[in-house]
């Protein structure tokens, strides 16, 4: 798989009214900056990777888009409207750890749960609600395992309910948060799978990604971010040696790897 | 890696389960006929209105507590619940200063409770507040709370017994409870809460479950979480709030906390866990107070913990999702399942090597099997034993074994499997070559058939089509 | 010039003002004749006030109202014992806390005296069951305080003999007071039919009262406010209580209140009317400065709602009518 596979780029088509756009973003915790000015517009129908070193602000610009971490300046736009009204169409897949695997539920009962916003206030999960959440699984490829407790799943496994979850939700913009993280081969490929076809049924999805040596092959838009956003846009035009000097800066041994990594996806 | 997923004739089924509760519950019965006397019946029957009264109310509380602190316990938060309790006192000798001092008595109930959630509430909000400042872990801000609250009421009551003219009296009974003095009143407001408290909970099950599951993702889609927290310690204030006048402020957070921990041995549905837990909390509720109705100078609200704690000791043990014993047992399996393949798989390569895998003669001797792996003749000799019982070995004497049937096919498949998975972390992982048998090892006895197919799927150029036969070892042996 | 005082000026005025009462407040303390004289509970002070008479500055540590059992004293507790010259106090641990307080110092030289070894040292009254010490209610028994007050006036005339010939004489005259008080009490409470002569409390505050006058006490707790009931033993006694058609029971002062009403909901649920007769003062007197707040009035109060309540014979003002007078 290449960036080329996912089809011709033409960066001038965004539309007016793109998926995601932030304006200046800022966010601090404790006066200690962490996004600063943060200008960013995914255009529709993209599979955009978020890449940075650590502490670069990857996780935090997903939950501010998300209002889960207090904002200091800026505004977050979906399809043109605030986020708070647009709400319902932006699902968000966290990390694996931030959740405790041995909580007592099942696989199912996870997945449901990206149907609650929808059920509304008291009602319970009905039939139509969990054959959505059946669907969610079996697209995942996880449906034999649906009445399993969630502790007995693997970590590829569990990072597939997650996904099985926000896909539950029926949402248009999909914010990832390290899905690759720490999984099996399997899910990782059935990952790549669910965002192709997201993408295909016209999703926009915003992944944070740390494996820079499979960027150029999973994304046809990337984001390079170091508390600023270092350059944003097709993969092609932006995943340049150059800029990942600039976002990498002084980490020597992860830009040797970025670099190298980079040679590899021109090959 | 899940044990459960590997070992699914180890779940032990839900009758079993049921059977096992049913015995502690008829062993704690019998308990209470050896100390049968003429006044059982009457008790048993609540014939007796304080009896009655007292047995309700406790039971009542139980469960209560049971259901709320179950989610309380996910949540992560039993120590909040332990904060709440210990900030009512404040609440409680201000609302009775502010009653004497407006010419009241000073002990009626309502206001006095009142007090007591409000100051309870204002802990829980000190909590989150002092969460906010920089540096201060939950743990740290709930201990500071704790201890200043309680300070504070244990400050007030000392201001209390100088006011003149106030009958102050009785206050000290809501750190420890009067169990068996309950009125009418009392459980009035007793069961208006506790079935309020039922009756929330149950209603807000779905939105408590995201809540305590996933805090982050709930708020994402749009759930009010500060708002559902405050209400989840809203029903927490209110059992706190009634459990004062029934076992007092110390001994509530006990019955927050066991019920929920000791329900969680026994089952892995969050339903479950609620009624289970709503079920021990009431047990413990209404065993305690009987024993207190049954037996002289036992009081009430201590014995109700000394049960709850009963329950949780015999759930520790017993409790067939994650009981002690459970977890050995689990854990004994596993380990015997692992020994069994290795001594297969042992005797397949041995057979292998000696006649390219196809030798009728399907015996070898100790010796080929200890050359294999490093295990010491007895344990050899055990792990032989029990193959022998389970008829995977036909016939041992001193100089070998033979392999059945049977065993063979096992052997083969066990084998099979193995060089699957090796394959596939050599083509697919980038690992290298000789550092896959250890892994392999490994997961291949977790992975199950399901897998297994699996990957003879995603190696279909290596495996040859037809009958499932063993393909060669990817290193030497 | 006087409305452009500045805010320091305003402050030191101010501290001026709260120094100078201060001082006329304890100058009120230190003008009096006599050593200063300070009781743990009501009855011993009131004790000590009777012998003194005008004569000393005798002052009450344990406010009314306040439960003497769970009492736990203050910083302030411990300066006004530090400042006083005598320290009477009851003993047999009524006082909780205090009491090992009270008895190191004791030891140590100062001029403390628990009432309660006079009385026992006599060898009439003995704890609850026989055994020695355990009940320290002895203000119950007006023979009882009697010993208590004879004790008194020989401890202060020993520490201040100056006055020692005033003590006696106040003592005397108070014993007069006190032996028409039992007679008193004999006669209201021995007219309460025999099948009634029972008295069920809070707790067990009662056993020198009802043995001195003929009744069968029970207590809901035991001795000690601080136990709590068992669910059977409140059953036992509500059982008993409705067996015996007993007519009322009683509600202490200084004790928890709900014992008794579950006790009047429990005999009321079978058919009994119970009825709670009345307020009873048990480890602290009434409100200070009325009649009832008198070691006098207190027991005249108890004696006459108990007999009344239970079906005997009493007037309604007490004693000396001074019950009607104050109202309720």
């Amino acid at each position: 798989m290449r960036g080329a596979d996912f089809g011709p780029e033409e960066r001038a088509e965004h539309s007016l009214e793109a998926p995601l756009s932030i304006h200046d973003l800022t966010v601090a915790y404790q006066r200690k900056p962490v996004l600063w000015d943060v200008d960013l517009e995914i255009p529709e129908g993209r599979l955009a990777g978020v890449v940075g070193p650590n502490g670069a602000g990857k996780s935090t610009l997903l939950k501010a888009c998300l209002d889960l971490v207090p904002r200091a300046s800026g505004e977050v736009m979906v399809y043109g409207r605030p986020y708070r009204a647009e709400r319902q169409r932006v699902s968000y897949v966290p990390q694996r750890e931030s959740v405790d695997w041995d909580f007592p539920v099942t696989v199912l009962d996870v997945v449901a749960m990206g149907t609650y916003a929808e059920l509304g206030w008291l009602r319970p999960v009905n039939r139509r609600m969990r054959e959505r959440a059946m669907e969610a699984l079996e697209k995942v490829r996880l449906g034999d395992l649906a009445d399993r407790q969630i502790s007995e799943l693997s970590g590829g496994q569990q990072q597939r309910t997650f996904l099985a979850r926000a896909l539950a939700q029926k949402a248009d913009i999909y914010l990832m948060d390290e899905p690759f993280a720490a999984v099996d081969a399997a899910t990782e490929r059935a990952i790549v799978e669910i965002l192709k076809d997201l993408r295909n049924a016209g999703k926009t999805c915003l992944v944070v990604h740390h494996d820079l040596s499979t960027v150029t092959q999973y994304f046809d838009h990337v984001v390079l971010l170091n508390m600023r956003v270092v350059a944003a846009g097709a993969t092609a035009d932006c995943f340049t040696e150059e800029n990942l000097r600039r976002t990498y800066g002084g980490q020597l041994t992860v830009f040797a790897e970025a670099a190298n990594a980079l040679r590899k996806g021109v090959r | 890696m899940g044990t459960g997923a590997v070992l699914p004739e180890m779940r032990v089924r839900r009758q079993t389960r049921f059977a096992a509760v049913g015995l502690f519950l008829l062993l704690t019965g019998t308990g209470v006929l050896i100390a049968l006397e003429e006044n059982l019946l009457k008790v048993f029957l609540l014939r007796n209105y304080n009896t009655r009264l007292v047995v309700l109310s406790t039971t009542l509380l139980g469960i209560s507590s049971g259901m709320v602190g179950s989610f309380l316990l996910l949540r992560r938060r039993s120590l909040m619940g332990d904060a709440l309790s210990h900030a009512t006192l404040p609440g409680i000798a201000l609302a009775f200063m502010g009653l004497v001092a407006l010419g009241g008595v000073g002990k009626e109930l309502g206001w006095l409770l009142g007090g007591a959630a409000l100051s309870g509430l204002l802990g829980v909000v000190a909590v989150t507040l002092i969460c906010r400042l920089p540096r201060m872990k939950e743990d740290t801000a709930m201990g500071i709370v704790l201890s200043v609250f309680y300070g504070a009421g244990v400050a007030l009551l000392g201001l209390i017994q100088e006011m003149p003219g106030a009958g102050a009296a009785g206050l000290e009974t809501f750190i420890y409870g009067k169990t068996a003095s309950l009125v009418g009143s009392d459980f009035q407001i007793l069961w208006l809460i506790t079935g309020g408290v039922v009756l929330v909970s149950a209603a807000f099950y779905k939105e408590f479950k995201i809540l305590c599951f996933d805090e982050a993702f709930a708020a994402s889609t749009g759930w009010p979480v500060r708002r559902l927290d405050l209400l989840l310690l809203g029903l927490v204030t209110a059992v706190t709030v009634a459990g004062l006048q029934a076992v007092g402020l110390i001994l509530i957070i006990a019955l927050l906390v066991i019920p929920p921990a000791a329900a969680r041995m026994w089952t892995s549905r969050l339903y479950r866990m609620l009624i289970l837990s709503g079920l021990i909390g009431g047990m413990s509720g209404w065993i305690g107070a009987t024993l207190s109705a049954l037996l002289s100078k036992l009081p009430a609200g201590a014995v109700i913990v000394l049960v709850a704690s009963g329950f949780f000791l015999f759930s520790l043990f017993l409790g067939t999702e994650r009981g002690i014993l459970v977890r050995l047992l689990r854990h004994l399996s596993l380990k015997r399942r692992v020994e069994r393949q290795n001594l297969l798989r042992a005797f397949y390569e041995v057979l292998e090597q000696r006649a390219g895998g196809r030798s009728p003669e399907a015996f070898v001797s100790w010796q080929e099997l200890l050359a294999r792996r490093s295990w010491s003749p007895r344990l050899l000799y055990r792990i032989a034993r029990r193959a022998l019982e389970a008829e995977l070995i036909e016939e041992m004497d001193r100089s070998g074994l033979l392999l059945s049937p049977e065993g063979l096919a096992a052997a083969a498949k066990v084998t099979r499997n193995h060089r699957l998975w090796e394959l596939y972390l050599i083509e697919h992982a980038d690992i290298a070559p000789n550092h896959v048998d250890r892994d392999a090892d490994f997961v291949e006895h977790v992975l199950g058939e399901r897998l297994t197919r699996h990957l003879e799927q995603s190696l279909p150029d290596i495996l040859r089509t037809g009958a499932p036969a063993v393909p060669g070892s990817p290193h030497g042996l | 010039m006087e409305m452009r005082a500045g805010r320091g000026e305003v402050w030191r005025r101010l501290m001026r003002g709260a120094m100078v009462l201060v001082m006329l407040g304890t100058c009120g303390a230190w003008g009096r004749e006599g050593p200063e004289i300070l009781g743990t509970v009501g009855m011993v002070t009131d004790l000590a006030r009777e012998v003194t008479g005008e004569a000393g500055a005798v002052r009450g540590l344990i406010g009314e109202g306040v439960d003497p059992h769970l009492y736990k004293p203050t910083r302030k507790d411990l300066v006004r014992l530090r400042q006083a010259d005598i320290i009477l106090y009851n003993g047999l641990k009524l006082e909780g806390r205090l009491a090992d307080i009270l008895e190191e110092m004791g030891r140590n030289g100062r001029s403390v005296r628990a009432l309660s070894e006079a009385v026992l040292a006599g060898g009439r009254y003995r704890g609850k069951g026989g055994e020695e010490g355990t009940d320290p209610h002895l203000w119950m028994d007006v023979g009882a305080w009697r010993l208590a007050l004879k004790e008194v006036v020989t401890f202060l005339g020993e520490a201040d003999r100056e006055r020692a010939d005033r003590y006696r004489e106040n003592g005397r005259a108070y014993t007069e007071e006190l032996d028409r008080l039992d007679g008193y009490a004999r006669e209201v409470l021995g007219s309460i039919p025999e099948e009634h002569r029972i008295l069920v409390t809070a707790h067990d505050a009662f056993g020198y009262f009802g043995r001195a006058y003929g009744l069968e006490v029970r207590g809901i707790q035991g001795l000690s406010t601080e136990s709590e009931a068992g669910l059977r033993d409140l059953e036992e006694l509500l059982s008993e209580i409705v067996e015996r058609g007993i007519p009322a029971i009683f509600v202490e002062s200084s004790v928890s209140d709900k014992n008794v009403r579950a006790l009047v909901e429990g005999a009321r649920s079978k058919g009994h009317d119970l009825e709670i007769g009345g307020t009873l003062y048990s480890d602290a007197m009434g409100p200070a400065g009325t009649y009832r707040g008198t070691y006098f009035g207190m027991l005249d109060h108890n004696i006459t709602t108990i007999a009344r309540a239970l079906g005997g014979r009493a007037p309604e003002g007490g004693i000396d009518g001074k019950l009607v007078e104050q109202g309720n």
